[in-house]
């Protein structure tokens, strides 16, 4: 082997041996991206179908009324999630109030009565709803509607010329949840590759331990390629982890290529990594690279992608954050895991990559110091 | 005459409009233990990291083994062994893994339990640095900065914070590395020190030098301008009767 890379690779072997003891490290790798998952995952994750919480305040004393209240509450009943302890206007406004229901169902006393006139019974439902729950009342008025129509098939016969039905297409679409994974795989290479190394270096700095490698022949390239490797494979390493969870807990289905997604996936993470070596290679101390780091951090935390997918963003926002390091990285990761994209489709995403990592590289070797 | 290894002429430091180093001249030869005294603030450790590449040479030139310092840094780090005044090394590491950690950075494979033997670390082979004592961590650090066999060993106040054995144990070590033929150049405050370990000294004071010889001939010249000690000199001194109570053997 080569002499120089030789340097390296040892370097690489000793200090991945050296995270494996180190439990912090090793809880800040492994354990603290799936805590993430396991929260984001667990908002993202329940029946992708919309469900209302509602309150049903029966007034009517009919045997329809209670039929109506009883099949509503029947966990069959997926659209409407009935809470049962609200039996007055009072409590079910208070709730209304603090958005724990989206509206309350009144049955007026005459609803389900049979009139004098007819053979069936008949009423008027009230949804009542506060300001901000508009959309879901009429969503709400709109199930009530379809549930009244069929019962009211059953008992007046009459000809409906205009139907509707759904169909549900074959194609897989994506759920709030790869939209969620994908961002937190952004997240978790951003943790490992900027806040990782904005804090070990200025404390190797501060023991010496950068100081005493400079009196050898060591060269930056040298000590910054082994970083690379290192970060690369612990990286990768954590991010099969979230993987495993995500496609056992949460039923993720990655359709893409394994090793094309690695191989993308390494690259994003030295991407990534280049602006965590030049934070942390430049910092004296922990108190020079905090700051910065932050500024850095937490625009391209909330605007690549990573807690909100971008499709929600304004169209002149999603223009600029296009080109943030992050976004790509969290846009390819789903284009091959979730869609089955191959490298060859992310030509847009690899050129903005590969421009960040030679802009943050450039500086990373610049302001590099030993002490 | 002796073989020159290391040449420095005229070395100038400055910082603001002040020299710390002021023009310093001196030469070292194959095989000698050069000591570099003086009060803090002197330049002593600015003179060394100037020799050692780590700090860019203001004025002057030092060449090693006929290698300009500053037009070849890395040939001269691949030739000189540094241990710097509180030597640091990574937490959760084996004393093993980091002598090959350091001999990778000068592109070598070594054993690196015979090195640890020849500093009696053999036994702590599989130990974290942050367990050794402070007399331990001394030894492994001059083992750590000769796993390349240098041909000049720099040492900035190796014995600073020692306890006496641990004191006397290093300099043991220091004349072994000297017997090897590498060159030892150490700063030291240590009056003591420099008289049993340096074979010449140089005094520096404001970023000069201001005498430059044998330890013995620095005394004889004092003596012959007619200094004499006030009290009478005690054959032997309070640190004498520790080590004589205590033992010169390591403790730890």
């Amino acid at each position: 082997m080569n002499r120089k890379f030789f340097t390296v690779w040892v370097f690489f072997i000793v200090n991945l041996r050296r995270l494996f003891r180190d439990r912090l490290a090793l809880f800040f790798t492994f354990l603290f991206p799936l805590i993430f998952l396991f929260v984001f995952g667990s908002l993202n994750s329940g029946s992708k179908s919309v469900s209302l919480s509602v309150a049903i305040i029966n007034e009517s004393h009919s045997k329809f009324a209670a039929q109506f209240v009883k099949q509503s509450e029947s966990s069959s009943q997926k659209l409407l999630k009935v809470d049962k302890d609200v039996k007055t206007f009072k409590d079910a406004n208070e709730k209304m109030g603090r958005g724990e229901l989206d509206a309350t169902i009144e049955l007026p006393p005459s609803f389900g009565e049979v009139n004098n006139a007819s053979i069936y019974p008949s009423g008027q439902a009230i949804v009542h709803y506060t300001q901000n729950n508009e959309q879901a009342a009429q969503t709400l008025v709109s199930v009530l509607q379809a549930q009244f129509q069929s019962i009211n098939t059953k008992l007046v016969k009459s000809d409906t010329p205009f139907t509707v039905i759904s169909k549900q297409n074959n194609e897989r679409s994506l759920s709030a949840f790869d939209y969620t994974f994908t961002g937190l795989l952004g997240f978790s290479i951003l943790g490992a590759g900027i806040f990782g190394p904005m804090n070990v270096f200025p404390e190797l700095k501060k023991m010496g331990i950068l100081r005493r490698l400079h009196t050898t022949p060591l060269r930056v390239w040298q000590y910054f390629l082994a970083n690379m490797f290192g970060n690369a494979v612990t990286g990768l390493m954590s991010i099969a982890v979230m993987f495993v969870v995500a496609m056992t807990v949460f039923h993720l289905k990655v359709v893409g290529n394994y090793f094309e997604l690695a191989l993308f996936l390494a690259f994003g993470i030295i991407v990534i990594l280049g602006i965590g070596l030049a934070l942390g290679g430049w910092a004296k101390n922990e108190r020079q690279a905090a700051p910065l780091g932050n500024i850095i951090v937490f625009p391209m935390m909330f605007l690549s992608g990573t807690f909100f997918p971008r499709f929600l963003m304004p169209h002149w926002l999603q223009g600029i954050t296009t080109f943030m390091p992050l976004t790509p990285i969290i846009d390819g990761a789903r284009l091959i895991a979730t869609e089955g994209k191959s490298l060859l489709d992310l030509g847009p995403q690899l050129g903005v990559m590969a421009v960040w990592l030679v802009i943050v590289y450039a500086i990373a070797f610049r302001v590099f110091r030993w002490e | 005459m002796a073989e020159i290894i290391l040449k420095v002429q005229n070395l100038v430091k400055t910082y603001g409009d002040r020299n710390v180093v002021d023009g310093i001249s001196f030469e070292v030869q194959k095989g000698e233990v050069f000591g570099i005294l003086g009060p803090n603030g002197a330049g002593k450790t600015t003179t060394l990291e100037m020799i050692e590449t780590l700090r860019p040479i203001d004025g002057g030139t030092a060449t090693i083994a006929g290698i300009n310092v500053a037009e070849k840094p890395y040939e001269i780090r691949s030739i000189i062994g540094v241990q710097p005044q509180s030597p640091g090394f990574q937490d959760k590491t084996k004393l093993t893994e980091l002598i090959t950690l350091f001999a990778a950075a000068y592109g070598e494979k070594v054993d690196p339990k015979k090195f640890l033997d020849d500093v009696n670390l053999g036994d702590k082979a599989d130990s974290y640095v942050e367990n050794l004592s402070g007399g331990q961590k001394q030894r492994f650090s001059i083992v750590a900065a000769l796993v390349h066999s240098p041909k000049v060993f720099f040492l900035d106040e190796p014995t600073t914070g020692l306890d006496p054995q641990a004191r006397r144990n290093l300099w043991k070590l220091i004349e072994e590395v000297r017997d090897r033929g590498i060159s030892v150049i150490l700063t030291t405050h240590y009056m003591d020190e420099a008289e049993v370990l340096c074979d010449r000294i140089a005094i520096m004071d404001n970023g000069k030098i201001i005498a430059l010889d044998t330890p013995k001939k620095l005394i004889k010249d004092l003596l012959a301008r007619g200094f004499s000690k006030d009290q009478h000199v005690e054959q032997a001194n309070l640190e004498d009767v520790f080590i004589d109570m205590t033992g010169k053997g390591l403790h730890a």
